[in-house]
């Protein structure tokens, strides 16, 4: 209107307008910033960057960066899209499609296609240690560039867990299909070429891995951030030390409760369980079933009898780790909570080990034994591994600690089956089918650690696991688990103590910290600071 | 000529030996209870038989020994090192890339250490019964007697903690990005201050000890005397005599502890977090990564062998009196 | 590696002799009472001051050592108090580790581990040293140069990394850590010991007893060897001294024996909590610090007392 505005009315506009901005300011504040370096940092070596071969938590930080997977999980076990923009279950469970997103490169620039996913899926079967994970997959078809089909023999609804960042790191056939052995791959280590948000920089063995924002990834304005430098040292104090003077601004799987009491008090720190639901990490104690007088199922109750798990829980763990009372973590949604727990009560261990026939002897004695710990974790394992000691000398079982004096030497003696009791730390890994069937299965009696070392057999046990492993109604799969971690808790092949109590501890000026079921062990793409 | 000829055969002796050292270990490492393939095994979570006798073939691990010796024996004259059974890069690249950190940190340790304690040694040696003589005996045992991590670690409490004057471990910050431009530098120096000075005290106590003890001795001998009475005037007789017979037992310490390096680096690395061949090694066998264990070792052994012979040559160079054995 | 000059000690003063007085007016010095060397020694011993602080220390931390479990009974891997409890409180007077473990229970009990590896891989080196020094010095030619070759190759070896992999390869219990630092330590014992014997070998009295027909065996062990004994004992008090870092060194990197508590072990598991509990590490540390020094101010003692009478011999 070509008049001017009486005064009073260009007041009135111009006060709307403000307003109208101030409606519109916070949505525009809530673009996430995009930039910045996050320094993240592990105790523990990763040995190259391929998840595809190369099972933990080492490789799995990296990696799940550099590599993209067909899904990935929201913190309520919800798959959610990621190279898989759709997917479905074939109702008889023998086959999952997957749909790729369109226009998806590697690194280099070239497509991923169903090609590469197939070559991926079927290299993680040949390669990665866990083989229940995979182990019905036949093969995956590819009827089109955008299309894998999973064919399995038998069905398997453990094959969508199976499809997580950690467990299904999609690789370039065009880089690691020459033929090499993928586990001793030259390209795991340098000059990577991978699917995920962000791109190798630098891979230095033993000290840090730096990656940089790639600008291609397939969703479109992510990563926030441009870099991520994951430094590792193989003591925690100095981590936390450099967290708490900001030169580190994430640090995962941080555990020993002391320093989860420190960062705790610091107001610059956030802390989170959250993130570990997935991973399901338990510490536990286990029997060497072989040996007398282990193989008595009184001992070993007694022996549960002796242990004050809220102690351990208070004042070892400083209140931080969770008691443990079955196979299956509290947080997966198939654990139950009608398990045979054992409190604490040195009386009826008493009675227990009269009952068994074991008498004690002048000296108060009644049969020596010994106990292995996991090496690199001594806040979880020895730890409880000493108290173990007191608490069962009070009862009269002479107990002495053996330390190895590094991983082989331990893993020695759990494959040889040289040892009486151990602790140990297992994880859960998602779906029971990937990480807790292999402890329990007599067919999975192996001289390997993190398999049946513990030489249980329970035929029962065995029908109900592999029946459960095939069944897509999660409800019917449920009750089996049910009657399995009943009939697990009684016969005690294992004493379970407590979840590992991983936190995740972060500079407050970071937001969307990873908090999914796989926590930390996810991409970073929607990280970014405040 | 006579010197070459000596120069010659001891670097021959020199060669047997460190081929003596590396022989000796990889027999030792090999018959001995354990396997690097158990520790891959475990590492990646379990393997079946068939894998792991796939792996030990591959690393020729099912060869009778004595083959397995010749290969290796065959590989490093020509410089390969093998790989790391843990990274499974090439052995001489992981040691190459940190052999920078070590030396940086040896040699401003023996630097620092030959520096400051020559000059408080010779300071109490002229008032050998002085407060400052007392004092920096008692500082030089301090260095000397106390197991080197224990004082690392209570530098590390007095001046990275209580007052946050120094980092607390590693080379360099950890969001650097290295460079090597002046900043960096700076860095690195910041870093290497308490590391550089817990080594160096070890070795601070024998300096200052020996340069004492030379000083006195030698002020006081007879040949000094001699050249007194010739009437040669203080100043040659100091640069001349008294010198070059007291720096003799001091180059000899600097070559002994050269040659002992890998202990106090194992040491200090491990409680400052500093990347070097020390906790390379502490690491690998941990691991049981044998390829990575013996080059070290292979490397260690050759630059003791070389520090000795340059050691004799120093003798010889400085005091021709001296016969050699 | 060539034997390095001695440095060279002070001798007495030249008495001032006036000119032109004759040598025969000149009063002989008064004869000088020969003493019993050992008896000499001791003396000399004894009016050294640090040399009676060290023994005075040494005797305290024996005495904690062997007296201290038996008049103090506890179990020092047992989980006393609440952990990570400062010192001066009235249930762990230097205060508790990560565990809850009483440190000044580890104190007590820790020093018998670590001074028994010392003790005994410092006798084993000596012994081993001494045995190959006297048979190289004595025989000298193509068994001394075999002997040598030994020697060098031992001390090329780097120390700690061979006895850790030793201890490693042979799982670590007291016995294989005290073979392990036993077997790398002795080469500077082996070489003092030969260039003892070879000065030795020719002298007056050991070529008479080898005219009258004594055996090579009597000659090296009744003989030379006791002749050569004081270097050899200062060698072998350093040794402990050595061996009980050495020991420390291994128990720190997490390589000595845990079922047996040792101030290195100590201060090796407290190492990633030093930062909550300082006193963890500090001291065991202090604890080490002073038997080693101790150790060593007898050394140099005894280096004193005994190396002057060999000077006059």
């Amino acid at each position: 209107m070509p008049v001017s505005l009486p005064f009073a009315r260009r007041r009135a506009l111009a006060a709307m307008a403000l307003l109208a901005a101030a409606i519109a300011w916070p949505a525009a504040a809530e673009e996430p910033k995009r930039g910045g370096t996050l320094v993240f940092g592990s105790t523990q070596s990763p040995r190259h960057l391929n998840g595809a071969v190369q099972s933990g938590i080492a490789t799995a930080l990296p990696s799940t960066q550099l590599f993209a997977s067909p899904l990935r999980f929201d913190d309520k076990w919800n798959a959610q899209p990621y190279l898989a923009e759709s997917w479905s279950l074939a109702p008889d469970g023998k086959s999952l499609t997957l749909n790729l997103r369109r226009g998806a490169v590697f690194h280099d620039g070239k497509p991923i296609t169903s090609e590469d996913v197939a070559f991926s899926i079927m290299a993680i079967k040949a390669n990665h240690p866990f083989t229940t994970m995979l182990g019905p997959v036949e093969k995956v078809e590819t009827p089109d560039a955008q299309t894998a089909i999973i064919r399995m023999s038998t069905p398997h609804p453990a094959i969508v867990l199976a499809m997580s960042p950690a467990l299904c790191p999609i690789l370039p056939k065009h880089v690691y299909g020459d033929g090499q052995d993928l586990k001793s791959h030259p390209r795991n280590s340098t000059n990577v070429v991978g699917s995920g948000p962000f791109r190798l920089v630098e891979f230095k063995p033993g000290q840090r891995v730096v990656m940089e924002r790639f600008d291609k990834f397939f969703i479109a304005g992510r990563p926030y951030l441009d870099k991520l430098i994951m430094n590792i040292t193989p003591d925690t104090s100095s981590l936390m030390l450099s967290l708490e003077r900001g030169d580190l601004q994430m640090l995962p799987f941080a555990s020993v409760p002391t320093d989860l009491q420190r960062l705790a008090k610091n107001p610059q720190v956030q802390l989170t369980p959250a993130g570990y639901e997935g991973i399901g990490a338990l510490n536990w104690l286990a029997f060497n079933l072989t040996k007398k007088p282990l193989s008595d199922v009184k001992v070993r109750k007694a022996i549960a009898h002796t242990l004050d798990k809220n102690f351990i829980s208070k004042a070892l763990m400083a209140g931080f780790a969770k008691p443990a009372d079955g196979p299956i973590v509290a947080s997966s949604p198939f654990a139950v909570n009608d398990l045979v727990r054992y409190p604490v009560d040195l009386k009826k261990a008493v009675e227990l080990l009269d009952a068994a026939g074991y008498k004690a002897g002048a000296n108060g004695e009644r049969f020596k034994l010994s106990i292995d710990y996991l090496p690199g974790a001594d806040d979880q394992q020895k730890t409880v591994a000493e108290y173990i000691r007191t608490q069962l000398k009070k009862v009269g079982i002479a107990v002495e600690v053996r330390t190895s004096a590094d991983f082989p030497a331990w893993a020695k003696r759990m494959a040889t089956k040289d040892f009486d009791m151990s602790m140990d730390s297992v994880f859960n890994w998602g779906d029971p089918v990937i990480g807790v069937h292999r402890t329990y299965l007599s067919t999975n009696i192996k001289p390997i650690v993190w398999t049946n070392t513990q030489s249980y057999s329970n035929p029962q046990i065995d029908d109900l696991l592999n029946t459960a492993g095939g069944l897509l109604d999660p409800v019917k799969r449920k009750a089996y688990y049910a009657t399995f971690q009943k009939v697990v808790t009684d016969e005690l092949p294992i004493v379970f103590i407590n979840q590992i109590p991983y936190h995740t501890a972060a500079s407050k000026k970071l937001a969307n910290v990873p908090t999914s079921i796989w926590g930390p062990m996810s991409p970073y793409d929607e990280v970014h600071f405040k | 000529m006579n010197m070459t000829r000596t120069l010659l055969s001891r670097l021959l002796q020199g060669l047997a030996l460190v081929l003596a050292v590396v022989v000796l270990n990889f027999l030792l490492v090999h018959a001995a209870p354990g396997d690097p393939v158990e520790t891959i095994a475990g590492a990646s979570g379990g393997m079946s038989d068939e894998l792991k006798a796939q792996l030990r073939s591959q690393y020729g691990l099912d060869q009778p020994l004595p083959v397995q010796l010749g290969i290796y024996l065959g590989k490093i004259v020509q410089g390969d090192l093998g790989f790391s059974y843990f990274f499974n890069l090439p052995v001489a690249g992981l040691i190459a890339e940190r052999i920078p950190a070590t030396l940086l940190l040896v040699v401003s340790a023996v630097l620092a250490a030959f520096v400051i304690g020559t000059t408080l040694g010779v300071l109490s040696a002229r008032k050998p019964n002085g407060l400052l003589s007392q004092t920096i005996t008692v500082l030089s045992l301090v260095g000397f007697a106390a197991p080197v991590f224990w004082t690392g670690i209570m530098l590390v409490i007095l001046l990275a903690s209580v007052w946050p004057i120094f980092p607390v471990s590693g080379l360099r910050s950890i969001d650097a990005t290295g460079g090597g431009g002046a900043r960096d530098m700076l860095d690195v120096l910041h870093h290497l201050v308490l590391p550089a000075l817990t080594l160096g005290l070890v070795y601070l106590a024998q300096y200052s000890r020996l340069a004492r003890a030379s000083m006195l001795d030698v002020l006081g001998a007879d040949y000094i005397r001699t050249a007194r009475a010739k009437g040669l005037s203080n100043r040659v007789v100091l640069y001349k005599h008294a010198l070059r017979n007291a720096v003799l037992p001091v180059v000899t310490i600097l070559g002994l502890q050269f040659g002992n390096v890998m202990a106090g680096a194992i040491l200090v690395e491990t409680v400052f977090n500093w990347p070097g061949l020390g906790r390379l090694a502490f690491e690998a066998v941990l691991r049981r990564d044998y390829p990575s264990v013996l080059g070290v070792l292979l490397f260690s052994s050759i630059v003791v062998v070389v520090m000795n012979q340059l050691t004799d040559l120093c003798y010889r160079l400085i005091d021709p009196r001296i016969k050699t054995s | 590696m060539s034997q390095p000059v001695p440095i060279p000690r002070r001798t007495p003063p030249l008495r001032a002799v006036p000119a032109g007085v004759p040598l025969a007016a000149i009063e002989p010095a008064p004869p000088v009472k020969v003493e019993n060397p050992t008896v000499e020694a001791l003396r000399m011993f004894a009016r050294n001051p640090s040399a009676i602080a060290g023994m005075l220390m040494l005797a305290a931390v024996l005495l904690v050592a062997i007296a201290g479990p038996w008049l103090y009974p506890a179990d020092p891997f047992e989980i006393r108090a609440a952990p990570m409890t400062p010192p001066l409180n009235e249930d762990a007077w230097l205060g508790t580790d990560y565990l809850g473990r009483d440190v000044l229970t580890t104190l007590i009990y820790g020093g018998r581990a670590t001074l028994l590896v010392g003790a005994v891989a410092a006798l084993l080196s000596v012994l081993i040293g001494i045995s190959v020094g006297a048979l190289a010095g004595f025989y000298g030619g193509p068994v001394d140069k075999l002997l040598m070759r030994v020697t060098e190759f031992f001390q090329v070896l780097p120390a700690l990394l061979f006895a850790m992999v030793v201890v490693t390869l042979f799982s670590p219990t007291l016995v294989t850590v005290t073979l392990a630092i036993g077997v790398v330590s002795w080469t500077g014992t082996a070489r003092l010991t030969r260039a003892e014997f070879m000065r030795f070998r020719d002298l007056e009295f050991v070529r008479a007893e080898r005219s009258i027909g004594a055996r090579d065996a009597r000659l090296i062990w009744k003989v030379i060897l006791p002749n050569a004994l004081p270097p050899l004992v200062v060698s072998a008090t350093l040794a402990v001294g050595a061996a009980i870092l050495f020991e420390a060194g291994l128990s720190f990197l997490g390589l000595g024996d845990p079922n047996q508590m040792s101030w290195g072990l100590m201060i090796g598991s407290s190492r990633q909590y030093v930062l909550s509990t300082w006193w963890a590490v500090a001291f065991p540390g202090a604890a080490i610090f002073v038997t080693v020094l101790a150790v060593s101010l007898i050394g140099d003692g005894l280096n004193d007392a005994l190396n002057p009478k060999l000077r006059e011999r």
